[in-house]
């Protein structure tokens, strides 16, 4: 009989148990009307602020570009288009330059607040360091004052004179700038919702934060201050707040003002993005969820597309990954991408100091063997780079490839080039980084070229070459840049002498690379980077080899994706056009 | 022994700090983190490697910041403190939140190929054994070979493209080639017949049963269009399960002990109550409800074989409670079955996946869910499985040899005991010794994850931590994964040893 108790009691708990663990039946799933596109990336999402420099990555980016309102969009040619659907930007003076950001009326983020220029505000306090007064030592330590906003991007230029003055809609801001600057066009004044970091700040409104931005001076390191707490916390949200290592419990960090907003995040497997329902723009997604799928490996990327798992794939571009894509049903896009490597001769060196010796070095150089091993069965269409400032995407490139006398290096010309040295044998040490297979084969190509015409090449390559780059141990080196495509602000970081990417000691376009960046006008600046292509050419500076391809792979299910493009937002420059077949 | 086990840690920490050093000092030289910044264009590119060397303190020199990581990853032995600082990575998120779950993905993936290794292993070792030199033998000797030199990333591609992509197509229209059925059914026929033995009569009754038998159920599953919408239902689940329970009978008490077989028979029939009892509480479950359920049925199992008694009550629990557990185990596939449909609508109708641990926005209950995980899981437990279940068949099978020719076997058949104890009893038993010493390395080795497999297949367990860390530079993560490898393979040499010691008289720790 106790027997029996005990068992009942058992199944009696075991049933509460059991009950206390069920759930409440099945969801329904809810279908959608536009469609789901999946496309895969290589990288994880690690921040919803992709303006930091911790979270400046590709992936941060694409869902930055979706979840981002903005004055301008990028097109594959890297023209720049205005968005009036967001607002307009307009240049109302010159001296001292200043322009007024008008917002279109009744946006609203997608919580539901408004778009105001107490957003532009936070996004110009953001971008342009204007509060900043701290002295950072070279471990990059703050020694005196305060520093607040860390951002991607340089604040030298934007940081401006004084606060920006306010429409009193609240729907304009408009800044001066402390001298002309040439990118002024592509600052776009929206960022983080200032609703939300005045409320992490401790803050009631947007409009409070805007009050005390106001009130707040100017910072200059030469004075340092005590650091302003509710700046500063502020601050502290916004550099670091929306850094994630799984979905934020915290729904106020999913705020956007673009098209899409997040509404599901799985570290290393995937993010979901669907319409944000606030959005009235331009941009207003046909596809109701984009799924980012995080797939490193390239190949594993190919499999999942032809298994239907992802739509559209981005993989790093390589002659098999090409061939492995074509054997499935997906359509390939071709293309190349904005980076380039080039070579480059320092002209400190003693023997590049003789402008014929640079130029019968450059003779020699086979890009166009080069071009055929490495990018040719990739896009068989590749033709070598003939230009030192433009991309062949952009159209000032023909012009300028015309007259900036690449055509004296067309060619490997090795009698012009024994001609040119007079008998002399030149050793030259060559760096590369011994980690890139294709930078060894371009070693090995120019090697075996311009031993023929009598130079003593010397194998300088290490993989510790990047930290080697500017240190004097060579004569010449192979490295990649990134071309933006777009935007002129950069120009004098590899062309003036003292710029941060001028690691050959060249003098020769100094003057008109720090020209460029007071220019306002397009066409002026277009003259300018000509003049410099060609300066380059005659000095000898070196040469651009070859674009790197790129490869996109779509299924058929999804249509709108037509074009590679070479720019930072990938397959997602236009997700607007996207639709999805038989939904 | 206790001084056994102190020196062992003594020695341990000491070899764990030297190959921390070496680990740390190997990879920071390898690589430069600052190397993409270093060719960027950014404007602010000093401000940027400013930052980053601060965060990651680059400005000290390795042998030096090592100790700096030491002192931090210190702090972790520190109990409860939640102190533990093993660093950030490039990208500043902490290593100590990213390894858990890279160790999570890990565990995942390679506990089950493990477990199917071991028991897929030990079966075949032993089947080819007690089958030494016969076509059996021979077949799988040569097949695991085979697939043991099989590298992982060919087995993981030819999957991939076959098992996912492959049979996803022929889901579309799933019908199966009359030749293929034929084919199919020989062959089992021949693989159940040489393992059954006997004489060719024999032989030749159980192959032809058997092929016939499958034939007329692959025809079935063709022309029902089965693949799409499984079950098994309770005529199915009864079938299995009596066969289930006559089987481990066999097993583990033999058939003449009718006790035993009756408490398994009661449990399927227990276990068929069940299946038309609790559908409705199936509908509203959850993983806990199952975990609850599964508990309450070996209990169930022990209670029936208790209450059967008779002079060897735990023969009659073991085979009841074990049948309780694998005829409730087809109750509930017959469930997961149930909801295969729903689930091949949210995949757009390709089922198998070849990337990744889930779908991504898939709703659903724990069933959809379950074969969600069962679908992304397969290959590359599969692929994991081919490739290491061999060394675990030679193994047994070279244990299991030595085993049954050893002077106490003898005695044991000399005793006049039947063959099914001798085998299970007295070989079975010992040969399992030196198994346990080689589960106990695979085991500390199964956190080290599987790099190509896991990259192949989008895993991003600890072999992608550690491949990615080193790619880049990215000295913490590497080192994250590095105490946990290093700490899991002494402990569980460690282990190995003493079980050695628990299990083996023979072996004694001074």
């Amino acid at each position: 009989m106790r027997n029996a108790i005990a068992v009942v009691a058992i199944a009696g708990a075991t049933a509460v148990v059991l009950a206390g663990c069920t759930t409440s039946g099945t969801p329904t799933p809810t279908t959608a009307k536009g469609g789901t596109v999946t496309v895969a990336t290589v990288n994880d999402f690690t921040s919803f602020n992709y303006n930091t420099p911790d979270a400046n990555l590709d992936t941060n980016g694409f869902v930055s570009y979706m979840t981002t309102g903005g004055f301008f969009t990028v097109d594959p040619k890297f023209k720049v288009i205005y968005d009036d659907s967001f607002g307009k930007l307009e240049k109302t003076s010159d001296s001292p330059l200043t322009v007024k950001y008008t917002l279109k009326k009744g946006l609203k983020w997608s919580d539901g607040k408004p778009i105001t220029a107490d957003d532009m505000v936070l996004a110009w306090a953001t971008n342009t360091g204007f509060y900043d007064n701290g002295t950072v030592d070279d471990a990059g330590k703050v020694t005196t004052g305060a520093n607040y906003f860390s951002t991607a991007g340089s604040t030298v230029a934007l940081n401006g004179p004084s606060f920006p003055v306010i429409s009193s809609d609240n729907l304009s801001m408009t800044m001066k700038y402390s001298s002309p600057y040439v990118d002024y066009a592509i600052f776009s004044p929206i960022g983080q919702p200032a609703h939300v970091v005045a409320e992490k700040a401790g803050l009631k409104s947007a409009a409070e934060l805007t009050a005390l931005l106001k009130k707040l001076p100017k910072g200059d390191p030469a004075k340092p201050t005590p650091a302003d707490p509710t700046l500063a916390k502020a601050a502290a949200f916004v550099n670091t707040g929306y850094d994630v290592t799984a979905m934020p419990t915290d729904k106020s960090l999913l705020v956007s003002s673009g098209p899409m907003v997040v509404s599901d995040f799985v570290p290393t497997q995937s993010l979901t993005l669907v319409k944000n329902k606030f959005y009235t723009g331009a941009h207003e997604s046909k596809v109701d969820k984009i799924v980012l799928r995080n797939i490193p490996d390239a190949n594993a990327q190919i499999s999942a597309l032809s298994n239907g798992e992802v739509d559209v794939i981005n993989p790093q571009a390589s002659a098999d990954t090409l061939k492995a894509l074509k054997a499935t049903s997906a359509k390939v896009l071709v293309g190349a991408q904005a980076s380039y490597d080039h070579l480059d001769l320092t002209f400190n060196s003693p023997v590049f100091t003789d402008l014929k010796v640079r130029q019968a070095f450059l003779k020699t150089i086979p890009r166009q063997q080069i071009l055929d091993a490495i990018v040719t069965p990739v896009d068989p269409k590749a033709k070598i780079l003939d230009s030192q400032q433009f991309l062949p995407a952009v159209t000032a490139y023909a012009a300028s490839v015309k007259g900036n006398g690449s055509s004296d290096y067309a060619k490997v010309d090795i009698d012009g080039a024994k001609a040119l040295l007079a008998g002399a044998t030149p050793t030259i040490k060559l760096m590369y980084n011994t980690k890139n297979p294709n930078r060894i084969d371009e070693f090995q190509a120019i090697q075996a070229s311009a031993t023929k015409a009598g130079f003593k090449i010397v194998d300088a390559g290490s993989p510790d070459w990047s930290k080697k780059l500017g240190d004097g141990t060579y004569d010449a080196v192979l490295f990649g840049w990134i071309n933006p495509g777009y935007g002129y602000a950069g120009v004098p970081q590899i062309w003036s002498t003292s710029g941060g990417g001028n690691y050959n000691g060249y003098k020769g376009t100094d003057k008109l690379a720090l020209s460029t960046q007071s220019l306002l006008d397009p066409s002026k600046i277009t003259t300018i980077l000509q003049k410099m292509d060609k300066q380059a050419y005659t000095d000898a500076y070196g040469l651009p080899l070859f674009q790197a391809p790129g490869i996109t792979g779509v299924t058929s299910r999804v249509s709108g994706v037509d074009t590679y493009f070479a720019g930072q937002t990938g397959p997602f420059w236009n997700f607007w056009e996207w639709t999805v077949k038989g939904k | 022994m206790v001084s056994f086990i102190l020196r062992r840690i003594f020695v341990s920490v000491l070899i764990l700090l030297a190959a921390s050093f070496i680990m740390y000092m190997l990879t920071a030289y390898s690589s430069d983190p600052l190397a993409d910044l270093r060719q960027s264009q950014s404007l602010n590119k000093e401000r940027l490697i400013q930052a980053l060397t601060l965060s990651l303190q680059l400005d000290v020199p390795p042998p030096l910041r090592w100790f700096l990581w030491l002192g931090g990853a210190a702090k972790c032995l520190i109990p409860f403190a939640n102190a533990c600082d093993l660093g950030s990575t490039i990208s500043n998120a902490q290593v100590t939140d990213i390894l858990p779950r890279a160790m999570q993905s890990t565990i995942q993936l390679v506990t089950g190929a493990l477990v199917l290794a071991i028991l897929l292993g030990l079966a075949l070792g032993i089947i080819t054994a007690l089958r030494q030199y016969s076509g059996l033998d021979n077949v799988i000797t040569f097949t695991s070979f085979f697939l043991f030199s099989l590298p992982s990333f060919l087995v993981a591609v030819l999957l991939k493209e076959f098992f996912a992509i492959g049979f996803n197509n022929f889901l579309e229209k799933p019908i199966i080639a009359i030749p293929l059925i034929i084919a199919i059914a020989v062959i089992l026929g021949l693989i159940v017949q040489s393992i059954i033995g006997g004489d060719g009569r024999r032989r030749l009754i159980v192959g032809g049963a058997t092929s016939v038998i499958s034939a007329i159920v692959l025809y079935f599953i063709s022309l029902s269009g089965w693949l799409l919408h499984p079950g098994l239902g309770p005529v199915a689940i009864l079938l299995l399960s009596v066969g289930v329970a006559v089987g481990l009978t066999a097993l583990i008490a033999g058939l003449r002990n009718r006790r035993a077989l009756i408490s398994g028979l009661i449990v399927v029939v227990l276990a068929l109550i069940a299946y038309f009892a609790l559908q409705g509480l199936f509908n509203i479950s959850s993983a806990a409800t199952l975990v609850i359920l599964a508990i309450v049925t070996v209990v169930v199992g022990l209670v029936v074989g208790f209450l059967m008694g008779g002079y060897d009550r735990s023969q009659s629990m073991k085979v009841a409670s074990i049948t309780a557990l694998l005829s409730g185990g087809l109750v509930l596939l017959d469930r997961f079955m149930q909801s295969w449909p729903t689930y091949f609508s949210e995949v757009n109708g390709r089922p198998i996946a070849t990337v990744g641990y889930q779908t991504p926005n898939l709703g659903g209950d724990v069933w959809v869910s379950g074969i969600d995980s069962f679908t992304h899981f397969l290959l590359p437990t599969v692929a994991l499985l081919l490739i290491s279940f061999a060394s675990y068949t030679r193994y047994a099978r070279a244990g299991m040899l030595e085993t049954m020719g050893q002077d106490y076997v003898r005695t044991a058949r000399a005793k006049g005991l039947p063959e099914r104890t001798v085998v299970i009893r007295h070989a079975f038993r010992n040969m399992l010794i030196p198994i346990t010493t080689l589960v106990a390395f695979d085991v500390g080795a199964l956190l080290g994850g599987a790099i190509i497999t896991e990259a192949i297949f989008g895993i991003p367990g600890m072999g992608q931590l550690f491949f990615a860390g080193l790619g880049r530079g990215d000295l913490n993560p590497v080192m994250g994964y590095f105490i946990v490898i290093a700490g899991m393979a002494i402990l569980f040499n460690f282990l190995a040893d003493l079980a050695y010691a628990a299990l083996d008289p023979r072996v004694r720790v001074h």
